[in-house]
């Protein structure tokens, strides 16, 4: 009987499938990956150490000198969201009325907004290079006090848009005034919100674990 | 393993003969590419997901206008806690403005420690509430005009350390902000105040 001799089989792997399989991969995290989106507003977040993530939110941005913004991530919510404001918000403010769907595209492309809404038709008539400028530099941020609070009225609309399914994420400067977030707070409770997500970045950069001591002493 | 086979050809023989070329392999080792592939892919696959912001939960109590829901708190109960604009800390138990003391948010010996404390005095110390359960301790904090944002946190992230189930966040009264001003004298201002 003939012995069963085994194949002797070549030691070197084919990697070419391996090399496509990688290559795929890689192509998607590449093509799926965001830079991250360009600051219209600096703000720098206070250490904290909860580890929460968070998705879909419409976020809140407070700068250093109390101005505040709206921003939200998908530009279809923020189609949604104008949409729902003309609707809901539109015998307030009848400027909105006049808002061409043209208009709401542009605003739908844009990041972060900090307009009064009663400026708003003004600023999305403006030619592309100066409503670039204007989104740079001389954004007026969204008023807030308790009676007139237009940053609650984006923040309805953009729960209507969304039936509800929105997180409130409130970003503000670590040198912002406590009071202006609190307004903020106050004059959302007042519309019958009470969840807020406060947005931290991890501890161990810059100040350590003992913010207060290594903490830059400002005296307003 | 490397396959890329680089001999120097067939050689032009010297001694007549036909041009033999010799057969070359045509396998490429694809190893050191496959892992280099799997090293930017490991880069993207991390930044991708360690770049997602962190945040902090904050719920504000809704407002009661029904009596009977209202808490049961005792003044043993509670302590307050004010920020104020130089990143310092004061803080009292009960109701009594007097006993305002400064303390600093370091890590050891800072509030942390007096919340801490406060947190296993209370079920000792305090009367049971009216259905027999121990109470716990009540942090009301209080922001002075102007102190910063990042003080808030600060707190709200101290609460979350010591695992405070209570409290609230809570306007000063003129009281209060008059005592932090006069540097914790606040003896000199309730006695005014009480005249």
């Amino acid at each position: 009987m003939p012995r069963i001799v085994p194949p002797r089989k070549n030691p070197v792997v084919d990697m070419t499938a391996m090399c496509d399989v990688s290559f795929l991969l890689l192509t998607f995290f590449i093509l799926t990956a965001k830079f991250k989106p360009q600051q219209a507003v600096a703000v720098d977040v206070p250490i904290a150490h909860s580890q929460k993530t968070f998705t879909d939110a419409i976020t809140i941005l407070v700068d250093k000198d109390g101005k505040a913004y709206i921003s939200l991530k998908e530009s279809q919510t923020r189609y949604a969201m104008i949409d729902e404001l003309v609707t809901r918000f539109g015998d307030k403010y009848p400027n909105l009325k006049t808002l061409t769907d043209e208009q709401k595209k542009i605003f739908s492309l844009t990041d972060t907004w900090g307009t009064s809404i009663e400026n708003t038709n003004t600023v999305l008539a403006l030619p592309p290079n100066e409503f670039k400028a204007y989104q740079e530099k001389q954004m007026q941020g969204i008023p807030f006090d308790s009676l007139h609070s237009q940053i609650g009225d984006w923040v309805q609309a953009a729960r209507y848009a969304t039936d509800g399914n929105i997180k409130i994420a409130i970003k503000s400067d670590k040198n912002t005034s406590v009071s202006h977030v609190q307004q903020i707070v106050k004059s959302l409770t007042q519309r019958d919100i009470h969840r807020f997500l406060l947005i931290t970045t991890l501890s161990g950069g810059g100040e350590g674990e003992t913010p207060a001591e290594g903490g830059e002493p400002k005296t307003p | 393993m490397a396959d890329i086979d680089t001999g120097g050809g067939g050689g032009h023989g010297k001694h007549g003969g036909g041009v033999r070329s010799k057969k070359m392999s045509t396998r490429v080792d694809l190893t050191p590419m496959v892992d280099l592939a799997f090293l930017l892919i490991s880069f993207f696959m991390l930044t991708t997901t360690l770049n997602k912001p962190k945040a902090m939960e904050l719920n504000m109590p809704k407002k009661v206008e029904n009596e009977d829901e209202k808490q049961d708190v005792s003044e043993c109960q509670v302590m307050s806690v004010l920020l104020d604009t130089l990143d310092q800390v004061w803080y009292y138990e009960g109701l009594q403005v007097a006993g305002l003391q400064k303390t600093t948010f370091a890590g050891d010996g800072g509030i942390r420690k007096q919340i801490l404390k406060k947190i296993t005095d209370v079920p000792k110390n305090c009367p049971p509430m009216r259905s027999g359960k121990p109470r716990e301790a009540v942090i009301l904090i209080k922001m002075l005009k102007g102190a910063r944002y990042k003080n808030m946190v600060d707190i709200l992230d101290e609460m979350d350390i010591t695992g405070a189930k209570i409290y609230a966040i809570q306007d000063p009264d003129p009281l209060e902000e008059e005592a932090v001003a006069n540097g914790g004298n606040a003896r000199a201002v309730e006695e005014r105040v009480s005249q």
